[in-house]
């Protein structure tokens, strides 16, 4: 089956074997797929235990409240109740118990951008966020250098990257997915929307989101003072960071919605196992 | 079955991240000796090299933002500072041939430099001073460290609400960066006592806890396992990284 599937692959690449069963995807791309996953989910609530330790933006190298993207404070009403803010480009809107004023994790409610619940760990911490911020920045990085190589050298990674007939493709498929075209455009493992997603993520998110973190480092600074420049600064950098993790996670929403609504058995199993079950459309190879 | 049942598994051992007691567990039980490794690694990826950014005279704060434990407020520091600091003597020893006990125009005679540079705060902001002081380097070479002195470490008067006193330390390669000075002067003025006055460390390639204020001496040692929490420094006996480049 393997084998077969793999022919398929190489000589023409959009052949219909509805029903069939694939091996879909290596051993180090699911590794890959499941680290990411375990990696960001921490990354992602490390980092905001760290933002709430100076919970603003600023589109600046120096912090500069003139320059403020972002901020989240609490304040007090006029009835003496705290109340979250959440402030952006200078437009505040009230957001107590989501944002500015919320769960500490200590069994009530302190100033605090982030609740408890979405942090790591969930009382205030700096020091342990920073702990497992840079362990699991490493193992992103790791996992992530270790797939395009294992991907490049498999030739697996041909299924993956935008070739320019694909571009052609977006439109039809985007059409297909809003119900207005009836078939979508011949694809291989996976449609033209699908792999501009993936390569948005894999070559664009992730890398700057590794880049932008390291700006914000002194020492990264005064080793690779252009990178910081790059980005605006290091107060810039850190907007960045967090204005990719925000489009990360908008990613991994979509991502979820369309794991969930297209056979999500078959998805998961080809992500756990290996083997996929070609759906009508569904084609083998780049 | 097995399958489902692993999907299942794997995606509650996800959720259960987001759960109180399991990030308490995991942040404190024995993988944190994981998560703790990463500083070395860190260490030795980036380190210390190139130079931090200088900046220009309009780009500096001119209201530099006070941070860290209170001013002191202790007899021996009240009467230094109402003296105008003319009886402070800092103090070099530890593991040095010729141990100094230096007064500010010693230091200043020593050799001043300037530098305008970002002060990063570990907490995420950044503020640009213009300090003016010594090279770190000029002063330790004058007391000339001994073979098996290894570290710089930095004694402060601050203290926090239990008694601790402020510490940081620094290795010897750290110490020897041409911009990692004992600072005595702030945007042209002499340190003010709310910025670390009389003299304070400024170490731009490194997190901001490092530049520890109101210093008072300066000891070289083999190893700092034996000063207080054995880590290194006052925020690295509570938890922050010694290696503090990222």
């Amino acid at each position: 089956m393997t084998s077969e599937a793999h022919a398929g692959a190489f000589s023409g690449g959009m052949t219909k074997v509805s029903g069939e069963r694939v091996y879909r995807h290596g051993i180090a791309a699911r590794t890959a797929h499941w680290v990411w996953t375990l990696a960001m989910l921490v990354l992602v609530m490390s980092g905001l235990q760290i933002f709430n330790a100076a919970p603003y933006l600023d589109a600046s190298d120096k912090s500069n409240p003139a320059r403020r993207v972002l901020a989240f404070d609490a304040v007090r009403a006029p009835n003496g109740q705290p109340v979250g803010t959440t402030s952006v480009f200078g437009h505040t809107i009230q957001t107590t118990h989501l944002f500015g004023y919320t769960d500490d994790g200590m069994g009530g409610e302190s100033p605090r951008a982030f609740p408890a619940w979405l942090t790591l760990p969930g009382p205030q911490s700096l020091a342990d966020g920073r702990r497992w911020h840079l362990f699991f920045a490493w193992a992103l990085f790791i996992s992530w250098f270790a797939y395009l190589v294992s991907a490049a050298v498999r030739g697996t990674l041909r299924e993956l990257v935008m070739r320019p007939e694909d571009f052609r493709k977006l439109w039809p498929m985007q059409l297909y997915y809003l119900r207005l075209r009836k078939e979508p455009p011949p694809h291989g493992t996976y449609n033209p929307l699908q792999k501009l997603t993936y390569n948005v993520v894999i070559f664009v998110f992730f890398p700057l989101l590794i880049l932008t973190g390291l700006t914000l480092s002194p020492a990264v600074d005064a080793a690779l003072p252009w990178l910081t420049a790059l980005f605006g600064g290091r107060q810039f950098a850190r907007t960045w960071h967090f204005t990719l993790m925000v489009l990360t996670i908008g990613y991994f929403g979509t991502h979820l919605i369309l794991v969930l609504t297209t056979g999500f058995w078959n998805n998961m199993r080809s992500m756990i196992t290996g083997w996929f079950t070609l759906g009508e459309h569904d084609g083998v190879g780049p | 079955m097995k399958r489902r049942l692993f999907i299942a598994s794997s995606l509650a051992s996800l959720g259960l991240v987001g759960c109180g007691p399991v990030k308490e567990s995991l942040t404190n039980g024995p993988f944190r000796n994981v998560l703790l490794s990463t500083e070395h690694l860190n260490n030795a990826v980036i380190g210390t090299h190139g130079l931090a950014r200088e900046y220009k005279d309009s780009d500096v704060d001119r209201n530099f933002r006070v941070n860290g434990l209170d001013t002191p407020s202790d007899a021996t520091y009240t009467s230094l500072a109402g003296g105008g600091f003319r009886d402070y003597r800092l103090v070099v020893d530890g593991l040095v041939e010729h141990p100094q006990k230096l007064s500010l125009a010693e230091l200043r005679a020593a050799g001043e430099k300037t530098q305008i540079t970002r002060h990063d705060c570990v907490e995420g902001w950044s503020a640009i001073g213009k300090w003016r002081g010594v090279p770190l380097a000029t002063v330790v070479a004058m007391a000339q460290p001994k073979p098996n002195a290894r570290y710089v470490v930095f004694r402060c008067f601050d203290v926090d609400q239990s008694g601790q006193h402020y510490y940081e330390s620094l290795d010897l390669h750290q110490a020897a960066h041409p911009q990692t000075i004992l600072a005595l002067d702030l945007n042209d003025k002499p340190l003010d006592n709310d910025h670390g006055a009389p003299v304070r460390l400024k170490i731009p390639t490194q997190l901001g806890y490092k530049s520890a204020k109101w210093v008072s001496r300066i000891e070289l040692v083999a190893d700092f396992k034996a000063i207080d929490g054995g880590t290194g420094g006052y925020w690295e006996d509570q938890g922050y990284e010694w290696y503090a480049g990222i």
